[in-house]
């Protein structure tokens, strides 16, 4: 506003052109007014690049169910681990080991009399959380990323078969073996992933998983305690009182198929972000990822066959990893079989998005299946099994040499 | 706070206050009011005629808000629409009421209905659904005073301002010499239930357990404040809620834990060099349930700061009464005060052109980040433009 005499006259016309100057000048303040998109290639969130119009609509409807928490009276629970799939998957990326989940067995028993496979260790007042039972083996999984899951699903089951080698007829001590997974009924035969059949399981820390949908319906039911139309029977914890399932107090099925359906299509979309800048060094790092024999496991690109999304159709996916399970050793082993897949073995890990892990977990890094090292240089000296030549190799570089490959993985 | 399901409650209390003007007694607006601001210094009663004035308020808001780059809302609202009612009944009982209509007459809430019954300056019983004196802001919320468009956050988002609950208790007012005086308030009241756990998806949240109408545990909460005033314009207030929040007895049968709800509140007002300077801190603790802890939060608190500048009396020349203000706002609220995110920050800036004093057009930039519980951080921003006045 200008300033002006007391003697002066401000006519009430001036004066409302005074206020509506005040706003075309904020209004042009651009990003203080209107703030600033995150740069598309910076983010876990984002949309991969192409979709229609229809597909980005299902794209942002599946993106807020994704980050609605459940409130006691709106179903979360009665037990439970957190109650939204955004406040496990921080801004889709992975999660902290707060975060973490605790699954547990007895041997290939998934001991559901004891409340198996998954303590809900949070409950809704009035109902009982569960505790971890003595004499089990424990497996603690952190949350992985959640984008890229789509182009994952969209690599035909030939291209991660050819890549296996289970009695390691190359002799180079890594052998990659796929988990055959039989999908639960509820996943509809032309699901990606389903079908009678046992499955190339691709999901989750152990490939455990097959599809999407057996994921995805599988976090309401089991991390959130919402009932779906896929799993309409609450989960409830069998040492503790029947009375107390009672606490729940909304009708099952809490949440209908479209609703499960639509962070389906949500996480199916999401981009994973770009990597980082080459440079010399860089270059030089990724030679030595090679060399070392980390691309083994880590196979830096994969290709997507055809798809019903045209976006997904036939994109190199540079997510590296094979997909597969590898032997990791004593030191890695929660020594739970999960499906084929043994008490030592694990999905090689991707990395990509390693370059944006801290931002999104307050400055911290937590890595490897049960966010165990706290930085990329720890997750790498802790592989071993297969991978212990070139956990070997990396340890006994030079500094530079050193400092190359972590900047190369730290820059995907 | 009473939910109507029809206006018709409404329009009848309405109408019982027309029939019942005409008598004789004037109410006028004290010089040094209770609350400035408060259910008695309002300026519908200064223009009371007969032994029952209405009045009330109205606010319009056009807002355009964005976050991260996306437009997040561009539109109009009716925001609230009350009204107000009081009659002195005889030298020493008096009653008001007021009822609110939000968001276009989809909830219609009793958000004052007291008697008081004036003994003493120094003491005066009041019933019926109260004010809770949490906080200054609270007692004195109509949008025609606030200076900004939007409610502070810390009282909308942590106090759940506008706080109403059935009860009991007393006030008064005692001169300590001079100018200076203090103020109390103290009434037992139902307290909050447990929907501030139940109802609350994004962690504890106060202000969802409001509206225990029918007491929920019968069990009391205490709620009061004192305010130590030097003179017009200058003020500290402290006051505080306690009291169980859950249902722990039923039928004389233990049930579960109690569970306490505390809130402290310290308000304090200040004029320094022509600026109107205000502010509030609150500071909740919440016992959760045990099934809860970890992410329902046990521990929160805000705070709020705003400086007024008036300026511009008379400046427009047809309305004499008529002045600006020029304002800042800084709002803080920090729902989780044992992680590093779930922190809500906001800065206002604010001009307002007051016609007269009790109608106000209030022009507002508003700038904010939160962060979720992973501590990642959005951005929001918004030009709000509103309208309020008394009538
Ligand atoms: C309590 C924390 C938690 C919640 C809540 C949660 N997740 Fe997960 N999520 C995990 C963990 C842990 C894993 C890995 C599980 C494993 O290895 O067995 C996982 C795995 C996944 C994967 C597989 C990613 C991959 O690379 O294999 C997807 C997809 C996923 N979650 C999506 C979701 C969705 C969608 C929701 C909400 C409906 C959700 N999650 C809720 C913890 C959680
Ligand atoms: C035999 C296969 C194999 C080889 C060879 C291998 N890795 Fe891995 N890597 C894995 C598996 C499997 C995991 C996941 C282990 C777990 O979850 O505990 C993993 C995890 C990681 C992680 C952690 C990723 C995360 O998100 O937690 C990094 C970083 C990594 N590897 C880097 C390397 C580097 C660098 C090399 C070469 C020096 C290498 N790996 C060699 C199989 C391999």
């Amino acid at each position: 506003m200008h300033h002006r005499h007391r003697a002066g006259v401000v006519h009430p016309r001036r004066a409302a052109l005074a206020v509506a100057l005040a706003v075309a000048v904020a209004a042009s303040g651009c990003d203080l007014l209107t703030t600033e998109a995150p740069d598309p290639g910076e983010v876990f969130d984002g949309p991969v690049d192409g979709l229609t119009a229809a597909e980005l609509a299902a794209f942002v409807r599946g993106d807020r169910e994704f980050g609605r928490p459940f409130a006691p009276s709106e179903g979360l629970g009665p037990i439970f681990n957190n109650v939204s799939c955004a406040a496990c998957h921080s801004a889709d990326g992975r999660g902290r080991i707060e975060n973490a989940l605790t699954r547990f067995s007895i041997g290939l028993d998934p001991a559901l009399e004891l409340g198996g496979p998954q303590i809900q260790d949070k409950a809704i007042p009035g109902a009982e959380a569960e505790r971890l039972p003595a004499g089990v083996q424990v497996s603690v999984r952190l949350p992985p990323p959640v984008f890229g899951v789509g182009l994952i699903e969209a690599i035909p089951e030939a291209t991660i078969l050819a890549l296996t080698d289970s009695l390691d007829t190359d002799g180079d001590g890594i052998s990659g073996r796929p988990n055959w997974v039989t999908p639960p009924d509820f996943v509809p035969a032309d699901e990606p992933g389903g079908g009678p059949e046992p499955r190339l399981g691709r999901f989750s820390r152990k490939a455990q998983v097959a599809s999407i949908l057996h994921q995805v319906a599988g976090a309401y039911h089991q991390d959130m305690g919402i009932t779906s139309d896929f799993l309409p029977v609450e989960n409830r914890n069998p040492l503790a009182s029947r009375a107390t399932e009672a606490a729940d107090r909304v009708a099952d099925p809490e949440i209908p198929a479209g609703t499960v359906r639509a962070v389906v299509n949500y996480v199916r979309l999401l981009a994973p972000p770009a990597p980082g800048a080459d440079s010399p060094p860089r270059r030089q790092g990724a030679a030595l990822f090679g060399s070392l024999g980390c691309a083994r496991c880590h196979v830096p690109v994969l290709q997507t066959g055809p798809n019903p999304v045209a976006a997904l159709a036939n994109q190199p996916v540079r997510l590296y990893s094979d997909l597969l399970l590898h032997d990791m050793g004593d030191g890695l082993a929660d020594n739970r079989p999960d499906g084929s897949a043994s008490g030592s073995e694990w999905r090689t890990a991707p990395l990509w998005g390693l370059r944006l892990m801290r931002r999104f977990l307050n400055g911290d890094a937590f890595l490897l299946h049960d966010g165990r090292a706290r930085s990329i240089e720890e997750a790498i000296l802790l592989h071993g099994g297969e991978a212990q030549t070139a956990r070997d190799g990396f340890a006994a570089l030079g500094p530079d040499a050193r400092a190359a490959v972590l900047d190369f993985v730290g820059s995907r | 706070m009473v939910r109507l399901r029809r206006a018709v409650p409404a329009l009848a209390l309405l109408a019982a206050g027309l029939a019942a003007r005409g008598a004789a007694q004037d109410t006028t607006r004290a010089p040094r009011p209770f609350v400035e601001g408060g259910v008695f210094d309002k300026p519908y009663l200064s223009r009371l005629l007969g032994r029952t004035a209405i009045g009330g308020y109205a606010e319009a808001h056009a807002r355009w808000e964005r976050a991260d780059g996306a437009t997040e809302e561009a539109g109009f609202l009716l925001r609230r629409w009350n009204i107000f009612t009081a009659t002195q009944v005889s030298d020493f009982v008096r009653i008001a009421a007021e009822l609110e209509f939000e968001e276009g007459g989809e909830e219609i809430t009793v958000e004052y209905a007291a008697i008081d019954v004036g003994i003493h300056p120094a003491l005066t019983v009041r019933a019926g659904m109260l004010l809770s004196p949490l906080g200054r802001f609270n007692l004195s919320h109509d949008s025609p005073r606030n200076e900004f468009t939007d409610r502070p956050l810390v009282s909308t988002e942590l106090l759940g301002v506008a706080l109403s609950e059935p009860g009991l208790g007393v006030l008064g007012l005692v001169g300590l010499g001079g100018a200076t005086r203090l103020t109390y308030e103290l009434y037992a009241v139902n307290g909050f239930d447990d929907g501030l756990i139940s109802d609350a998806a994004e962690g504890t949240r106060v202000a969802l357990g409001r509206r225990n109408v029918e007491d929920n545990n019968s069990s009391p909460a205490l709620v009061g404040r004192a305010a130590w005033s030097p003179r017009v314009g200058y003020e500290v207030g402290v006051s505080s809620h306690h009291g169980a929040y859950n249902v722990y007895r039923s039928e004389g049968v233990a049930v579960d834990e109690r569970r306490d709800l505390t809130i402290w509140v310290v308000d304090a007002e200040a004029r320094v060099a022509g600026v109107r300077v205000v502010g509030e801190a609150a500071a909740a603790t919440i016992d959760v349930p045990p099934g809860l802890r970890g992410i329902y939060a046990s521990r929160q608190r805000g705070l709020y700061v705003e400086a007024l500048r008036p300026f511009g009396r008379a400046w427009v020349r047809t309305m004499p009464g008529s002045f600006f203000a020029a304002g800042a706002r800084l709002d803080v609220v920090d729902f989780d005060a044992d992680i590093p995110g779930d922190v809500v920050r906001r800065v206002t800036v604010g001009l307002n052109f007051r016609p007269t004093q009790d109608t106000v057009l209030k022009l507002n930039f508003v700038r904010g980040r939160t962060t979720d519980r992973f501590n990642n951080p959005s951005d929001q921003a918004g030009l709000l433009f509103s309208v309020a006045t008394y009538f």
